[in-house]
């Protein structure tokens, strides 16, 4: 991964994730492919540990059909990435949810994320 | 106005999920969701029975914290 562009990264990433995440299989080994067992996620003030990052698979799998990932810029070095992008969610009745997230991430040398600080903001067309 | 708490809730997403169950019931007017706290404001023009709003949030895959 490390000859990706950090944009490149970021899209792979979340795309590879979300189309694993969709796609069904143990929850828990999806996970552990893409964060470390210590992965401390902090969105919108919400922490998230593993478990529940686990946990939060669920009602995304009942809900989403399809997401697509515009990364409008990333920066990326040995452990640290940060990146803005839009997630668009298509969900099971027909709604797309558009979020723009402003991530922070600390990288293991395995190219699984750590440890992410991030803030979004709602950007569905109303 | 009803106000409720949500659990499972831990992102944008959820409150998406959550806030578009809601407003498929007849006369739900508007849904806000605040995240950390997981509280639901929900506004219609007609009394919402409890068990609409239970079913709804958990046909979103969330749980309605007991009162």
């Amino acid at each position: 991964m490390s000859d990706l562009s950090a944009r490149e990264f970021v899209a792979n990433f979340f795309e590879s994730f979300t189309r694993e995440v969709v796609a069904g299989g143990d929850a828990a080994a999806v996970v552990d492919r893409y964060y470390t067992p210590d992965i401390e996620q902090v969105a919108d003030g919400v922490t998230l540990d593993r478990q529940r990052l686990i946990d939060h698979l669920r009602p995304v799998r009942k809900n989403v059909i399809s997401c697509a990932y515009d990364v409008h810029e990333a920066i990326r070095t040995a452990d640290r990435v940060a990146a803005r992008f839009t997630i668009h969610a298509e969900t099971r009745r027909g709604r797309t949810i558009s979020t723009e997230v402003y991530l922070f991430g600390e990288l293991a040398p395995d190219g699984r994320i750590r440890r992410t600080t991030q803030a979004t903001r709602d950007v569905s067309a109303s | 106005m009803t106000t409720f708490q949500v659990r499972g809730m831990t992102c944008a997403h959820c409150a998406g999920f959550v806030t578009e169950e809601l407003e498929s019931l007849p006369g739900v007017e508007s849904v806000a969701v605040d995240l950390p706290t997981g509280n639901v404001t929900l506004t219609a023009d007609r009394p919402i029975r409890p068990a609409e709003i239970r079913n709804a949030v958990e046909a979103a895959g969330y749980e309605l914290a007991e009162t």
